[in-house]
């Protein structure tokens, strides 16, 4: 087991965070904003285990997202109040999924992998979408929010700020225990997959056993990140489940930068606040100039389509990877490749 | 007897036509995997184009027909500039980042047209209106229509794979491209048309279908994930496995729809491909190696 350094930029950047709150342009709009900027974060970089260190792409996380999301929801609606019970409970029900999905899905490789929990996770989004006892296509709504300790009940504290800091909390743990995790002997291993999956398994390796436990872990983290998003939301909706979130949670791993766990974080806040602030100024400026404000909408998907495109074809590593290769900043030992560099 | 008639054989009839018309797009997105290694996400969204192309060639000309001869060939354009500015610098590297681009492609393709069209539904009306007498059933003419055009088209397909010396030497591209380079043939432009021939295909059946279907912006996204099955299901590259497949998938979506909901269609569908990935990873007619 070799020892985990944390670079200092990291523990700077978690100290801004922190603080942030106190800036008084941090109203209640924006707390909200940054919650979900940030519990994106952590979905991308359950994701980047996948992708950026195993060479797995996962078409179906937004499953995983869901399947939180859900049982937060269901329990939230029957009278269950305690946030650290809902997300126990996620960790569970999505896990024993994972488990599920990954026992089938690690049989192949490649595209049939990524199409197995694609359609692994459209079953789960068929299934809440027609199922009336969880509201249908209408979701879950008008939910109550969660209590973080029995003793402070919900309205104590002012609701954005608790949410963000717990938000902030839970990618903390999810960033050390991810750092730790792929400097360990284990997420070796997954980079060995990554590089060449035959050479492991003659090494002696269950490599089978490796990918199971990595999809089970990145599905967790994303589950729990899932599971936090109704307490901001109030709701949970099929929306959630579809396809294309998987593909947009994808989207951020390579904006940000493919095997580096940071840079999904910054992918994932960045397609966060690109989304809100063009969906919400979009349709403005259209209506000012006489145009449709309808068509506004979609605006930032055509924004982060064009930007994904550039950045498959340009900047393969990302944005991380652009910035440190202009020497910005020293490589890690050992720094990561994209995902399944070599075949 | 009055079941067969009054329910049953329509049923079936629909999901005849709807699974050649599924067979179309499938069979581009075979043909795109097999020969460049990429599953085409935006495939949907050149099916959706080519909805919405045939929309402004009608206004233009009032007529459904030449419609059906211009949009897939401006989707075919389309396809071919995509082909050679995003897909053409990728085929050195990992097949899954061509997954990942035409995600992007999709998106970028769908919003677009979001920002022409709006994002309203439209619909295309039937060509051939009315309907005829059939095995005791009455039936519209336009999807018989739309049954024999796909029929024809899949057996055109059929005979330029086999027949026509460019459809054999896209077989062979598919088979080896790299000896196929060896052996004097210009391989880009084998990619760059063959994947606007994919494009124009996928048009056609988008257009074929308009006037059944509502046309929106999202109509690729619903699509592409029943292709998907069918290109799995009847073996990814494997052509004639892909129509197979199209016409079970078509037939079985519209007879399990007489006993269940959309719900359980839709699982027992994804039961059937997962299942079939389960037992035979290959599908029916799948090849070994590819990908894997």
């Amino acid at each position: 087991m070799s020892s985990t350094r944390f670079g200092w930029r990291v523990w700077v950047v978690f100290a801004a965070l922190a603080v942030l709150p106190a800036f008084p342009f941090m109203t209640g709009y924006r707390l909200n904003l940054a919650f979900d900027a940030l519990l994106f974060g952590i979905v991308a970089m359950g994701l980047d285990l996948l992708m950026g260190y195993t060479g797995l792409v996962s078409f179906g996380h937004a499953a995983f997202l869901g399947l939180g999301a859900y049982s937060t929801a269901i329990l939230l609606e029957r009278g269950v109040r305690s946030l650290w019970l809902c997300l126990l409970v996620a960790i569970v029900v999505v896990g024993l999924y994972a488990l599920v999905v990954g026992y089938f899905a690690t049989t192949r490789r490649g595209i049939y992998f990524a199409l197995l929990t694609l359609i692994f996770a459209e079953v789960v989004y068929t299934f809440f979408r027609y199922t009336m006892t969880f509201g249908g296509s209408d979701g879950i709504q008008g939910l109550e929010a969660a209590w973080v300790l029995p003793a402070v009940p919900a309205s104590a504290i002012d609701s954005p700020l608790k949410n963000y800091y717990t938000v902030l909390v839970l990618l903390l743990l999810a960033y050390v225990a991810c750092r730790v995790l792929t400097d360990s002997h284990f997420g070796r291993v997954l980079i060995a997959i990554r590089e060449n999956e035959d050479r492991a398994r003659f090494l002696g390796y269950n490599v089978r056993r490796y990918k199971m436990g990595v999809c089970v872990i990145s599905a967790l983290l994303t589950g729990v990140a899932g599971a936090l998003y109704p307490v901001r939301l109030a709701n949970a909706t099929p929306d959630l489940l579809l396809w294309t979130v998987s593909g947009e949670a994808i989207v951020m791993v390579m904006i940000g930068g493919i095997g580096t766990l940071v840079g999904p974080v910054i992918g994932g806040a960045f397609f966060i606040v690109l989304q809100e602030e063009v969906s919400t100024y979009a349709p403005k400026i259209y209506q000012a100039v006489g145009l449709s404000a309808d068509k506004g909408v979609g605006l930032h998907f055509l924004i982060i389509g064009v930007i994904l495109v550039l950045i498959v074809l340009f900047m393969p590593k990302g944005l991380l990877g652009a910035v440190r290769a202009v020497g910005l900043r020293r490589p890690r030992s050992m720094a990561p490749a994209p995902a399944g560099g070599s075949e | 007897m009055d079941y067969v008639v009054a329910v049953l054989l329509p049923q079936m009839l629909h999901g005849l036509v709807f699974g050649a018309a599924l067979g179309l797009l499938a069979l581009g997105l075979t043909v795109i995997f097999g020969l460049l290694g990429v599953m085409n996400i935006a495939h949907g969204e050149l099916f959706m184009l080519g909805a919405y192309f045939g929309i402004v060639v009608i206004a233009l000309t009032q007529s459904f027909w030449v419609a059906l001869v211009v949009a897939p060939v401006g989707v075919a354009l389309v396809g071919a500039l995509l082909e050679v500015f995003t897909l053409r610098p990728l085929y050195k590297r990992e097949p899954l980042y061509g997954l990942i681009l035409t995600f992007g492609l999709a998106l970028t393709l769908r919003e677009i047209v979001r920002e022409v069209w709006g994002g309203d539904m439209r619909r295309i009306l039937e060509p051939i209106a009315g309907s005829v007498p059939l095995l005791g059933m009455i039936y519209p003419k336009y999807r018989l229509f739309l049954l024999g055009a796909s029929l024809l088209l899949l057996f055109g397909i059929w005979l330029f794979f086999t027949r026509t010396r460019a459809g054999i030497i896209v077989r062979a591209a598919v088979q080896d491209a790299e000896m196929l380079d060896g052996l004097g043939v210009d391989v880009p432009r084998v990619f760059t048309l063959t994947f606007a021939g994919s494009a124009a295909l996928a048009a056609l059946a988008g257009l074929l279908l308009a006037p059944i279907f509502t046309v929106v912006p999202t109509m690729g996204v619903e699509m592409i994930l029943l292709a998907f099955i069918v290109v799995i299901l009847g073996g990814m590259g494997s052509l004639g496995g892909s129509v197979l497949a199209a016409l079970i998938i078509g037939e079985a979506q519209s007879l399990f729809s007489l006993w269940m909901n959309p719900q359980r269609v839709a699982i027992a569908l994804f039961t059937i491909m997962i299942l079939v990935l389960i037992v035979r990873p290959r599908g029916l007619f799948g090849r070994e190696g590819v990908l894997e």
